[in-house]
Formats: structure tokens, sequence, C-alpha cells
């Protein structure tokens, strides 16, 4: 193993000095002179026209200096996909309680708020349809009357049902007829938020110039930029998006969420406008996760394998398609070989606040739906279930859902580590349970840029457009460091703005080490060989005599003759070449599945349903740890996460208005530290082909299994599957004393009527 | 109307106009633009603005401003020595990953702070409790745990 510089070290954090000084900038942070505060008017109704809208009197309360409503914007609809579904305030019409109807900006906050209090509106109601099951039927009250004329609307199954995704191999029909047993069953995952402790927040200023600049809290600032020139209907090359301190987004902040409110009042108003969302404002205008109900059927012979499994999966969109299903469809799978397969997700209209994306969004409800779904099976053919994931694992070669052949991978490597680590198969103590569950995923990938200067001194400019998000910036400073040679602390990373940084896709699916980081990676080689062409110049020795290695290069067998980085940097800008600039771009990179292990032990109290965990292990191939600590860090914090997912977390939304019921951090329970047990990690190293250094993505896959796991260690525990997330003590308990949960069975064919091809 | 406020903050005495309604988050944030204090609920349930008040921890977004008139704080700002040199628990969670988006690790840092300066030498338990109040979605908790009880052991060697 050679000795590195950077690479592999669990180096503290590029941005840590100023995050643990209490200096680092969030776009709540800025403050400009002459700046406003905006605030929000939003729905009280679930589905209702708009018949009055009157803001005389909130314009004429001294201190306002701009209102806005719906008809200010252009009219235009748009869509975080293909599909274009959406305004960015309500006109004549509003879908779900909490959507935005009405901006007011003004010299302060207090005032701002009693001018949103003196906006008339009156509402005339519509019919409302709330449940999911409900929704999706051909008879259904439709959500939008007039969805046929979306632009992208119609490759699904009409009506409410806005999304199909859908995958086939084989013959599932002569399959299940050649299964020795058949199993089916259904689960349902539960609404819940991303819990980002950073509201959402921007400042929208008009520059001297015309240009508008909006100080955002972002994964995605091209996106936003986007996003945003579409609804307002003006040029992207008159935005500016920077990108502040991220305080944690988690898929929630990937697209324009509302930016395009005080940037539309501050185009009215000609001062700087801020908004900040409240924390109820987080649960109840944009973006957290609905219900999925999922029904699994699985074909399997005696012996174990499984031959046949049939996946239908619905997912509740909420009144746009903020993000639909995603990735969940192939995710029916598992890792598991499965010949025959015929798998389905619908996305489905509702009038509930949107859909936004979360963690891999999709795939930790089928993960956990599958993953219990596998125990179940395991049980009814007397197999133990860990040894049963084991002779149905993927291997090397198998073709993937997508049809790419599986490279080489860490999964049974993450199988054995758990299993090792906690001495399976072992009996477990009276109520008390263990359960393991598996996750895949891929490593993400979409366009990536980077450029890397070499700066008169010797340090390096390392210029991206990824916002950080869990120490990527620190990630991708290793790599640029090990690269060209020299130590972290010689590499500077810039904060970046959509103008000063190249295009980038947005920071999320765990695609920045991978793909943004292999982007760095080729600048720096390409810095990297610019440097040794020069030192080859000068030096008047072949680039292939020479090393690039702890701020110099030299000749690798006649070391005195050497210049340092900061000798070339000089001389290179009266190089013929010019200054030294490594530049590279890519739009995808090849397929790097992440697979991992996850095991929960828990303590079930009969008497009150209470479940405890007591100890969580969860080994996962992360190809190589650019930086231990901060992927084992992204690890436990992801798996916290499912464990909140599996045990507490749920927005509860009222089953006849839609409205969330529990708007708050005190009525949303988040896991606290007194809650959790000691994350036991286990890093595999299978290094992949193409991601830098063989680096595989990290942070999606630990939010998958808990939920399964804790579930499988319940049964285990005290013999009850639970079905429904969370597993609350009231639903345990229900359990334990043989009352039946809400979900039981999905009729697909009644839901989807007989003349429906999608089935 | 604002109304004269007087408070000693990281150890320098303030005077300054602040509204009757401002909470002392919004005192120090809006006013005297010490942002490093977070607002993250402004209900008192995530601990993102904890602060010291007269040295125990609070949530700054529950305190009136004008209810802590006379009374000394302490931010986040204020922990660093005038030469730059980071509080033990600071400097342990930089070495030791405690801190990821960074939102909630000036609240997190000030609950610490707060129970080392009661108890050095706390149990694992102690500190879970210590920071019961203050959420955090990154971390997992227990790189943040960690951190704290290198920062135990530095302040016991007397590195602190």
């Amino acid at each position: 193993m050679p000795e590195h510089i950077a690479l592999g070290k669990s180096l503290p954090r590029v941005d840590a000095m100023e995050k643990i000084t209490g200096k680092a900038t969030y776009a709540s942070d800025v403050y400009l002179p002459g700046m406003l505060m905006c605030k929000l008017l939003t729905s009280t109704e679930s589905h209702a026209r708009i018949v009055r809208l009157d803001t005389t009197r909130a314009e004429a309360l001294p201190g306002v200096r701009a209102v806005i409503t719906g008809n200010d914007y252009p009219d235009i609809r748009f869509g975080s996909g293909a599909l274009r579904d959406r305004r960015i305030m309500a006109t004549d019409e509003v879908f779900y309680i909490g959507e935005a109807v009405a901006a007011v900006a003004a010299d302060d906050e207090i005032t701002a708020q009693e001018a949103v209090e003196l906006i008339d509106v009156e509402y005339q109601p519509l019919p409302v349809v709330v449940d999911p099951l409900q929704a999706i039927r051909d008879d259904a009250v439709p959500v939008h009357e007039d969805l046929e004329s979306f632009e992208g609307y119609g490759f699904a199954g009409g009506g409410n049902n806005c999304t199909l995704l859908d995958a086939d191999r084989g013959d599932v029909v002569q399959a299940f007829q050649d299964a020795d047993q058949t199993i089916e069953e259904t689960y349902q995952s539960q609404p819940i938020n991303q819990g980002f402790l950073e509201p959402m927040a921007c400042v929208a200023n008009v520059e001297p110039n015309g240009r508008l600049t909006v100080w955002a809290s972002t994964q995605g600032p091209y996106q936003v930029r986007a996003q945003l020139a579409s609804v307002l209907d003006i040029p992207l090359s008159r935005i500016k998006v920077i990108a502040m301190e991220l305080g944690g987004g988690f898929g929630a902040k990937l697209r324009l969420a509302f930016e395009a409110f005080p940037a539309m009042l501050a185009m009215k108003s000609g001062r700087p406008v801020k908004l900040i969302n409240t924390r109820e404002e987080a649960f109840t205008l944009n973006g957290p996760r609905l219900e999925t109900n999922i029904r699994l059927k699985t074909g399997v012979m005696n012996d174990g394998r499984i031959v046949a499994r049939e996946a239908y999966s619905i997912f509740d969109v909420g009144a746009y398609l903020g993000a639909g299903p995603n990735a969940g469809v192939g995710h029916a799978l598992g890792p598991y070989k499965i010949p025959n397969f015929k798998l389905r997700s619908y996305g489905v209209y509702t009038n509930k606040i949107y859909v936004g994306s979360y963690r891999a969004s999709g795939v930790a409800d089928m993960t956990f739906a599958v993953e219990s779904h596998m125990d179940s099976v395991a049980h009814q053919l007397g197999i133990d279930p860990l040894d049963f994931r084991s002779m149905n694992a993927v291997e090397e070669g198998d073709i993937s859902v997508s049809g790419a052949r599986l490279p080489r991978n860490g999964l049974r490597e993450t199988l054995q580590a758990v299993k090792d680590r906690l001495g399976l198969p072992k009996k477990m103590g009276e109520a008390r349970g263990l359960g393991i569950a598996m996750g895949e995923w891929r490593s993400g990938s979409g366009p990536s840029t980077a450029a890397i200067s070499v700066n008169e001194d010797g340090t390096i400019s390392m210029l991206t457009g990824s916002v950080d998000i869990s120490g990527s910036d620190t990630s991708m400073a290793q790599i640029a460091a090990e690269t060209l040679g020299v130590t972290l602390d010689q590499v500077v990373v810039p904060k970046r703005d959509t103008d000063m940084a190249p295009f980038t896709g947005p920071s999320g699916g765990s695609r920045i080490v991978y793909s943004q980081g292999k982007a760095v990676q080729m600048a720096a080689e390409d810095a990297r060989n610019k440097l040794m062409a020069l030192a080859s110049d000068r030096l008047g020795v072949p680039p292939d005599a020479l090393a690039c290695e702890n701020g110099k290069v030299y000749v690798q067998d006649n070391t005195p003759q050497e210049l340092t980085l900061a000798q070339l940097a000089r001389m290179s800008l009266t190089s013929p070449q010019g200054p030294i600039v490594g530049n590279a771009s890519l739009s995808s990179m090849p397929f790097a599945p992440v697979y991992n292990t996850q095991a929960a032990e828990v303590l079930v109290d009969r008497e009150t349903g209470r479940v405890t965990l007591t100890r969580f292990v969860q080994a996962q191939d992360v190809g190589v740890a650019i930086n231990p600590m901060s992927v084992v860090g992204q690890l436990e914090g992801g798996a916290v996460q499912g464990i909140g997912r599996a045990l507490s977390e749920e927005l509860q939304i009222d089953s006849e208005t839609g409205r969330v019921l529990n708007p708050s951090l005190a009525t949303y329970l988040m896991p606290l530290a007194v809650d959790m047990p000691e994350i036991e990690t286990i890093l595999i190293n299978v290094p992949t082909d193409d991601g830098p250094f063989g680096a595989r993505a990290v942070a999606e896959p630990p939010g998958f299994g808990p939920p399964a796991a804790i579930a499988n260690a319940i049964y285990d525990a005290v013999g009850v599957r639970i079905k429904e997330l969370p597993f609350t003590a009231e639903r345990v308990l229900a359990a334990i004393k043989g009352q039946q949960p809400k979900a039981g069975f999905i009729d697909i064919e009644a839901l989807l009527s007989g003349e429906n091809p999608l089935v | 109307m604002k109304k004269p406020l007087k408070l000693t903050v990281n150890g320098e005495p303030r005077e300054f106009f602040v509204e009757p309604y401002f909470s002392l988050l919004d005192a120090l944030r809006d006013e005297l633009h010490l942002t490093g204090t977070k607002k993250g609920c402004d209900e008192g349930d995530c601990g993102a603005c904890t602060v010291l008040l007269d040295g125990k921890p609070v949530t700054s977004c529950l305190v009136l401003a004008h209810s802590a008139h006379d009374s000394q704080v302490t931010t986040i700002e204020g922990l660093a020595g005038q030469d730059g040199l980071l509080h033990p628990v600071q400097q342990a969670f930089v070495t030791h990953g405690g801190l990821q988006c960074g939102f909630c690790t000036p609240g997190l840092v000030m609950s610490a702070v707060g129970l080392l300066q009661e108890n050095s030498d706390p149990s694992v338990d102690e500190v879970k409790y210590a920071i019961g109040g203050n959420l955090c979605r990154c971390t997992g908790y227990s790189k943040v745990i960690e951190s704290i009880m290198a920062a135990a052991q530095e302040i016991r060697d007397g590195n602190g």
C-alpha cells in the first residue's frame, strides 16, 4: 500500500472552522441594507376555487412595500420533471391546505405578518380526495380538472394516476404456476418529513444592472436558476443563485421551493427581500414524502429459490408531482436474483401537500416492504432469513433491472461482516429479537464539472458548482490533494454561485463523491499533466521520468532535480501554454451499485408494546473511503434517520382534509441522543473500476434498512409482523393482542378497472 | 417601540434598542448580528439557539430579550480565545467529526459547554441527557457524543 498524502485520512472538514465558530453564513444570516421581510398567506382549504382575493387593506398598512398574488406571475406551469403541473402560486384554485396564495414584503416581519392577516380571501370549496387508494380509482374526484392540458401528462393511467414506472422480465404467470409456494403481503409506509434543521430561507435582490441575485439554501443552485427563470419567464442569464451554507436538505432542497416569492417581491419593490420558513411551514408548504402502499407477491421453490415477484406500489404524490415514485420500482426486487418479475409503481394525486425527495425517495419505502417480506417468506419456508438472503443474493455478472451487468461489488462481504460481528445465528432472550435487512443503491451520476488551478504560491484552487452536503467539499478536496501530491490544507475550496462556477447537477442521490469527485480527479490529473509537461520542458527530461508529490515535481531517479508547484505556477504565467488550469466535464458514470447489510436488536415490552432498540450494526461497501471519519458519520446519521422512520416519525395527516396535524418538532418525533444506542459501522472496501480512487456512493443506503431490520427483530422477539410504519407502542401492542392492522390487501384489479391497459 | 436593553455579550457590555416582543435570539441575530446562534424552530423544540445565560444553557428563542436585562450572555462567537484558540469542545467537534451541516452545531456546543462547566467527568448517559434538547439530523449523535467525551478528557487533563 503506497503512502497517501490525503486519501483515506480522517481529516477535519475544510469548512469546520467557520462552522464551529458560528461564522458560516447560511441564507437566513444574510442581512442587506434596506432589506424587507416576506410573509406568506397560505390556503386554509384542501381544494377550493378562490372567488375573491383582495389585498387592498394589506397594501394600505404602513410599512408594507409590496404584495403579490398568483396573478403577478406569468401564466406558466412548471414541474420537477417532464410533467408541468404546478403554478408557483395559486391563481384561481388551491389544491392543498398550506399552498401559497399571496405574499407580502414589509419593513419588518411583524408588519408583514399583520399585512398577511389583512388580505381578504374567500373560497368556494370543491370536492376533495385525500386517500391515495381512493384517488387512483377511475371514479375518483379529479384533483386537477384540467390535467389533460398539462404539458407532459399522459404517460400513466389517466385521472389522478400521473406517473407509472414499470419493469418486466420472463414469464411471471407461468413462474407462479410452477412455484411450490406463493406468498403475498401488503405493506404501508407513512408520510415523513426530511427534518433538516435549517428552515428553508432565501434573500432576493435586483442588482443595479437589472439582474436578479438569489441567496439560497439549496442543494441545486443551477436547478433553482432554471426553474426560477421558467416561472418568472425571464432569461436564465439574468439570474445569479448564490449557494449559501446548507443546513441539511436530504432531498428537500433539490429544486425550486419558494425562491420565486421573494424574487417577485424584490422585482416589485426594488428592495432586497428575505423569506425564512417558519418551522410550521417547513412541514406544510412543500416537499415531504407521503404514504406508500406496496403489494408484493413472491413465488418460491421449497429449496428456497425465488422464481417470481409481482409488485404493485402506489405512491401518494400530493397535489403536484414534486417528486414521484422516483427510483422505487426496481427496488421491489431487492438485491436478489429473481428471473421472472412484473413491477409497477403508480404516482397518484391527492389534495395534500405535494411530495419532494428524501434520501433516495421510494427506495426506503420499498426496502421496508421487500426486506420484511423476505423474512416472511423465509419463515414460511423454514429457512434462516440470513441464509435465505444469501442463497438468493445477486452476484457479479447478473443483469440488473435496468439491463446493466452487475460489476464487482461487496454485497456478500457486508452480509458476512454483520454475521461475524453479531455471531449469527444467535438465540435472543425473552422478548428480545434480532432482525436484518439488506439495501441496494446505485452510485449517483449526472452532469459534473470541475476546474483546478495551481496558484503562484503552489496552493490549489478547486472550483466546482456542487453545494457541500455531507462533507463532500472535503472529500473532493482530498481527491484533488491526493492527485496533485499536496496536503489538504493546500487546497482552496471557494464558495460558489452560478455565475462563477461551471454547471453541475444537484447535490443529491449519492452522486457527489462518485461522479463530481471523478470530475475533480480528472481535472486534477489534467492540471498535473500540464505541470509535468512544463517541468519536463524546464528540467530537460521526459515527462515519464517525473513524479508529482509533496508539493513538487521531481526527477524520479535524481531527486535533487525538482521544481516546486509554486515555481511551476509562476513559470506558467509566461509559458507558451499559459497558467496551469485543469478542467474536466462528464455527463454520466458507469453503473456502480452499493450494498449494505443492517441489523437491529430490540427489546419489546409485551405490556405496553414499546420497542427499545438495544443494538444496531451496519456494514456497507463504500468502495474506498476518501475520508473514513466523514463516511462513518454519513452512515451513522443515515441509520438514525431510518431508525426514526421505523420507530417514531410520522407526518400525521387528517383523513378528511389532508391537513398536516403535527407541524412542529415537538410533535413530529425525530430521534434524540437519548433514544439512540451506539451505531456500530463496518466499512467494506471493494473498489469500483471508475469512481475516484475506487470510491462508491455512501449517503443514501444507511436509511433503507432500519425499518425492515427492526420489523424483523420485533417478529423475532414477539412473533408479530408489523406491516405499517412507524412501529409505535400502540401499533405493536395491538398486533401482540392479535388485532388486525389497517393495511391489508390492495385490490389492484379493482382499483385500476378492467380496460386499463397498465395492470 | 424599541426600548433600551443592557447585556454583557461574550464579555463585552452592550447597550442597544430592542423591540419589547423580541426574543433574546432575535436580539442577538437582528440587532447585534451575532448570527452564529441559529433559529431552527423558534418554539423551543430544536435547541439550535442555545446560548449560555448567566452560565446556564437556555434556548434563546424562549427568553424575552428584555427579561435578560443586565445578564451575561455567551454565544458560539464568544467561546474561542482572543488568540483564536478554540474552546476544547469546539476543537473536539472539529477533530472527531461532531459537525456536519453545522446548523445545530452552535447549540450543541453551547449545551456541551454548559454541561462541562458543571461536570467535567460526565458519563455517556449524562452527555446524552445534556444534549437531549438539541436535535441533530446529520450525525446520528454518535460523533457528537464522542466529541463531548473527548473534550471532557481534555478539560480534565488541564488543556482547557
